[in-house]
C-alpha cells in the first residue's frame, strides 16, 4: 500500500515537473477571429503566427526569413517573384501543402470579403508552375513584395471547402473563425472566444522547435492594472502591455522583468473626409467641417502632444510626424516637424473656416486596443474644447470598434499603424492614405475616404522605384502632401514595455507580435 | 361661538403639527439613536454639498475646456511640478481635481440612485395593490414574474436592460441618454421588493372591515386601493425606499465601474473608482481612495438611516 502510495507521489511529483512548461500569458485584445485573411489588425495576426505559417516571415531583428518557402527569385526584369515551396510540410489535421493551397491562400486573402487584400494590391496574376513552384506576377516591379506577404498564412483548400469556409466573413463569422487548420508550430486545442485560447505544440512542425512549452494558455485580461496583478501573483507568466505607470514598479519587484523597446505603431486622429453631415454630438446632421483642410489644422495645432506624452506616458513616448516612425525604412527626415501646439492659431483658423462659434461632433475611440487609448482620447475632447469645438467622446471596446468605423459611423477616429510585413512607409499609404479602390485592393483602413490624385499617382511608382534616393524623394514629397493636407494627425510613437516572470525567455519583436515558438521556461 | 371653535380647531393644527412630531415616539426614537442622528448628519451633508457643488467645487469638472491635462496625477495638497497648482484631494489623469469630480459626481449617482427608487417604487405600489386587490390571473402573472426576475442578481438584470436600451437608442443620443437609460434600468430591476410588500399589506388590509365599507358606498377600486388601503401599507415601502436607495446608488457605480453607466467626459462615483483603480500600484492613491470613501459613507448612512427606520416604524419592536 505505502509502495503505491509513494510510487503514485512520484508519478505525480513527475506530472508537476512536466506542467511547469505550461506556459500562461495574457495580452489586452481577445484576437476577434482565427481566420487569418478576415482583419489585418496585429492581435489577430499577432496571435495566429503561431498557428499559421506564410510563405516567408520575420526573424528575431525583423529581417525576412524562408518559412513554407524556401527561396524566391524576380522573375525576369521585375515581371514579378517566383517562390519555391518546401517539400513535406503537412497542416495540422495531416493534409499536404503544396501549390495549390496557396493559390487558394491567395483566391481566399485578395477577395473583397478580406480585409487583408491591399497586400495583393500589386499583383496582377499567381500561377501554379508545379506542385512546389509558384509565381506572383506584379504590374511593375515590387522590389518589397516578399517582405510585404510577411503576415499572409497558408490555408488549406481541402480543408476549407469541407467546412464551407472558402471566403472569410469578419461580420458573422464561419467556420475559420473559431476552427485552425494550419502548418504552424502550435495547434488551437481549445477555443473559448474573450475568455481563453489554449495551443499546444505541434509534434509535426516542419521546422525544429525553439520553445519547450508543453500548453499554452492566452487569456485577455482588458483592465491592464488586473493583468499587472496576475503577473505579480503569479497566474500569468507574460503580460502585454504593462501600463506605462507600473514599469517602475514591475522593475523593482523581484521574480518579474520588463521588457521595454520602442513599437513599430504610430497613433493619429482619423476624420471623416468624405460624409457630407456630421453624424454625432451638438451639430449632428450639419455639414461636415471636416472637409475643410483649415478644420483639420486648426484640430492639429490644439492638440497638445507634448502634454499628453508628458503626463499620460510619463515621458516614455515619442511624439510622430508622419504614418511612420523613424525607426522604419521610408521615414521622411525632411518632414519630421509635426504642428506646433498653437491654440491662438487653431482658433484663428476656425474662424477663418467659418466655425467662429465652434461646433460639437463626436470622436471615436476604442477602449482596450492601445495603451492610455481612452486617457489619450479624454486628453484630445479638453484640448478641443479649449479652442471651441466640442467633441462628444464614445469610447469602446475593439469587437464593436472597427465595425463602427467601417459602417462609417465616425466623425473623427483614434487608429494606430504599424506596419507589419514590409516595415516601410509604402505599407501605410497604401493602408491609409491612398483612395479607397476594391478593385485595385487599395486603402481598405482608409475609413475617412481621403484622397489626393497626385499620391494614389505616385504610390505605385514608389512601389516599383528600385533606386533608394529617387524613391525616397517620392517619398518626400508624398509625405508633404498628406501633412500639407492634414489628413491624418500623427500624435505619437508607443512604447512597448512587456512583464515577464523572470523564469520566462523570450524576443520582444518591435511590430509587437509576441511569437510563442521563441519561448523558454525554466 | 362658532367662530370661536373654528380658530381653536386651527390653533391646535398648527401648534399640533410641529409638537406632535416632536412629541412622537419616532422623533424620540431618533434623538435616543447616535447612529440615526451620525448617519443623518452625514447624508444631510453629502446631499447638501452635491446640491450646492457648482458653489462649493473650486473647478468644473464637466467642462472639458476648464481642464489643464499638465495638472495631471497631482498628489493632495502638494503643488503641481509644471503649473504649481495645489488641489485639496489633489487630480486625476485628466488633471480633474478631484474634490470637485466628487461633488459632481455624487450628484449623478444620488440622482441615479434617487430617481431609480421612484421609479420602482410608484412601479412596484402599482403591481402590489393591483395583484393584491384583484387577485385571481392577474396576481398569478405579476408575482410569477416578480419571482422569476428575484432568482436573478439585481446587477444583471440591470445590465441586460442597460444593454437592450442601449441597442434601441440611436448612437447620436447615446450620450444624453446614458442616464435616463441608467435610471430605467435600475428601476426595473428593483420594484420586486415593492410589489411583494405592498401585496402583503393589500391582502391584510382588504379584508378589513373599513375596505368592506368603503366597497358598500360604492367607491372605486382605484380610490379604495390609494386612498384606503396604501397609506396603511406605506410605513415598509418607505423602509424599503431607503435601503433600496443605498443599493441603487451602489448598482449606479458598479455599472459604471464596468464602464457602461455613466459617460467618461462626466463620471459618477463608480466611474471615478474605475479610473482611480489603474493607478493604484503606481502610488496614485488618492484617485481611487477619495471617491471610494465617500461611496462608502454615503452608502453606509443611508443604510443606516432605514435600518434604524425599519426598527423605528416596526410596532413589534416597540
Amino acid at each position: 500500500m505505502l509502495r503505491t502510495t509513494t510510487a503514485l507521489l512520484a508519478t505525480a511529483l513527475m506530472a508537476g515537473t512536466a506542467s511547469a512548461e505550461e506556459f500562461r500569458w495574457a495580452g489586452q485584445t481577445d484576437p476577434q477571429t482565427m481566420d487569418p485573411h478576415a482583419v489585418s489588425s496585429a492581435p489577430v495576426l499577432g496571435f495566429l503566427n503561431n498557428v499559421y505559417d506564410g510563405l516567408v516571415r520575420m526573424s528575431k531583428d525583423m529581417t525576412l526569413e524562408p518559412s513554407l518557402a524556401t527561396s524566391w527569385e524576380p522573375i525576369g526584369a521585375g515581371e514579378g517573384w517566383r517562390f519555391t515551396l518546401r517539400e513535406g510540410v503537412t497542416f495540422h489535421d495531416g493534409a499536404t501543402f503544396d501549390a495549390d493551397d496557396v493559390l487558394f491562400s491567395y483566391e481566399r486573402a485578395s477577395d473583397e470579403t478580406a480585409d487583408v487584400r491591399s497586400w495583393f494590391s500589386p499583383v496582377t496574376e499567381v500561377r501554379v508552375v508545379d506542385d512546389f513552384t509558384v509565381e506572383f506576377y506584379t504590374n511593375a516591379p515590387n522590389p518589397l513584395f516578399p517582405a510585404s506577404i510577411a503576415n499572409w498564412m497558408m490555408m488549406d483548400r481541402g480543408w476549407a471547402e469541407a467546412n464551407n469556409a472558402t471566403r472569410p466573413d469578419k461580420e458573422a463569422g464561419n467556420y475559420a473563425t473559431l476552427n485552425v487548420n494550419g502548418t504552424g508550430a502550435f495547434m488551437l486545442a481549445d477555443r473559448q472566444p474573450g475568455l481563453t485560447t489554449t495551443l499546444v505544440p505541434n509534434e509535426n512542425w516542419w521546422d525544429t522547435a525553439e520553445h519547450n512549452i508543453t500548453t499554452a494558455t492566452f487569456t485577455p485580461i482588458q483592465n491592464p492594472a488586473t493583468a499587472v496583478a496576475a503577473l505579480l501573483s503569479g497566474d500569468v507568466d507574460f503580460v502585454e502591455p504593462v501600463p506605462i505607470q507600473d514599469a517602475a514598479r514591475l522593475e523593482a519587484t523581484d521574480g518579474v522583468n520588463v521588457i521595454r523597446g520602442i513599437e513599430t505603431r504610430t497613433i493619429m486622429l482619423g476624420f471623416s473626409h468624405e460624409a457630407d453631415t456630421l453624424k454625432y454630438g451638438a451639430s449632428a446632421g450639419a455639414p461636415n467641417p471636416f472637409r475643410d483642410v483649415r478644420v483639420r489644422e486648426a484640430v492639429a495645432k490644439a492638440i497638445n502632444v507634448d502634454a499628453i506624452l508628458q503626463t499620460i506616458w510619463r515621458g516614455s513616448a515619442e511624439p510622430a510626424s508622419q504614418l511612420v516612425t523613424p525607426a522604419l525604412s521610408g521615414y521622411s527626415a525632411t518632414n519630421a516637424a509635426r504642428p506646433d501646439y498653437d491654440p491662438e492659431a487653431a482658433r484663428a483658423l476656425l474662424a477663418e473656416a467659418g466655425y467662429a462659434d465652434g461646433f460639437g461632433f463626436g470622436l471615436m475611440c476604442p477602449n482596450d486596443r492601445y495603451p492610455n487609448d481612452e486617457a489619450v482620447c479624454q486628453a484630445i475632447t479638453a484640448m478641443l474644447a479649449q479652442v471651441g469645438i466640442e467633441a462628444e467622446l464614445n469610447a469602446m471596446p475593439v469587437s464593436n470598434y472597427w465595425p463602427e468605423l467601417r459602417a462609417d459611423n465616425f466623425d473623427m477616429y483614434l487608429l494606430g499603424w504599424s506596419p507589419g510585413g514590409s516595415l516601410d512607409h509604402e505599407h501605410p499609404l497604401r493602408f491609409l492614405a491612398s483612395t479607397p479602390n476594391e478593385e485595385k485592393r487599395l486603402g481598405s483602413w482608409n475609413f475617412g475616404g481621403y484622397s489626393n490624385a497626385r499620391l494614389d499617382e505616385l504610390l505605385p511608382m514608389i512601389l516599383a522605384e528600385i533606386d533608394p534616393a529617387a524613391r525616397q524623394a517620392m517619398l518626400d514629397e508624398v509625405t508633404a502632401i498628406y501633412q500639407g493636407e492634414h489628413a491624418y494627425v500623427p500624435l505619437y510613437v508607443q512604447p512597448l514595455v512587456w512583464g515577464t516572470r523572470d523564469n520566462i525567455e523570450l524576443t520582444q519583436r518591435p511590430d509587437n507580435f509576441f511569437i510563442l515558438r521563441w519561448v523558454t521556461v525554466n | 361661538m362658532a367662530e370661536l371653535r373654528v380658530e381653536t380647531v386651527e390653533r391646535a393644527v398648527e401648534k399640533g403639527n410641529w409638537q406632535r412630531f416632536r412629541e412622537s415616539d419616532f422623533f424620540y426614537s431618533f434623538k435616543r439613536s447616535p447612529v440615526a442622528i451620525v448617519s443623518f448628519a452625514v447624508v444631510c451633508i453629502l446631499v447638501l454639498s452635491a446640491v450646492f457643488a457648482p458653489l462649493i467645487a473650486p473647478t468644473n469638472p464637466f467642462d472639458p475646456a476648464s481642464l489643464n491635462l499638465m495638472n495631471g496625477f497631482t498628489p493632495p495638497m502638494e503643488p503641481n511640478a509644471f503649473t504649481g497648482e495645489s488641489f485639496f484631494m489633489g487630480t486625476d489623469d485628466q488633471g480633474r481635481d478631484v474634490f470637485s469630480t466628487i461633488l459632481y459626481g455624487m450628484r449623478i449617482s444620488l440622482f441615479v440612485g434617487a430617481a431609480a427608487v421612484l421609479f420602482a417604487m410608484t412601479l412596484g405600489i402599482v403591481l402590489g395593490l393591483v395583484s393584491g386587490y384583484f387577485g385571481g390571473w392577474t396576481e398569478t402573472i405579476i408575482m410569477r414574474i416578480a419571482d422569476v426576475q428575484l432568482t436573478f442578481p439585481s446587477i444583471l438584470v440591470a445590465m441586460l436592460i442597460f444593454g437592450i436600451a442601449k441597442g434601441f437608442t440611436p448612437v447620436e443620443y447615446r450620450d444624453q441618454m446614458a442616464i435616463w437609460v441608467l435610471i430605467l434600468a435600475i428601476g426595473l430591476s428593483d420594484w420586486v421588493q415593492f410589489a411583494r410588500v405592498v401585496r402583503g399589506a393589500t391582502l391584510v388590509e382588504k379584508r378589513k372591515e373599513y375596505v368592506a365599507a368603503a366597497r358598500l358606498i360604492g367607491r372605486s377600486p382605484w380610490a379604495i386601493m390609494v386612498k384606503h388601503i396604501l397609506p396603511n401599507a406605506l410605513s415598509p415601502v418607505l423602509v424599503i425606499a431607503t435601503i433600496s436607495l443605498a443599493l441603487a446608488i451602489i448598482a449606479e457605480a458598479t455599472l459604471s465601474f464596468l464602464g457602461v453607466g455613466a459617460p467618461p467626459t462626466q463620471p459618477s462615483l463608480g466611474t471615478l473608482i474605475r479610473i482611480g483603480q489603474g493607478f493604484l500600484f503606481s502610488g496614485e492613491w488618492w484617485i481611487l481612495f477619495f471617491p471610494a470613501c465617500t461611496l462608502l459613507a454615503l452608502a453606509l448612512s443611508v443604510n443606516l438611516l432605514g435600518d434604524w427606520l425599519r426598527d423605528a416604524l416596526n410596532p413589534r419592536l416597540r
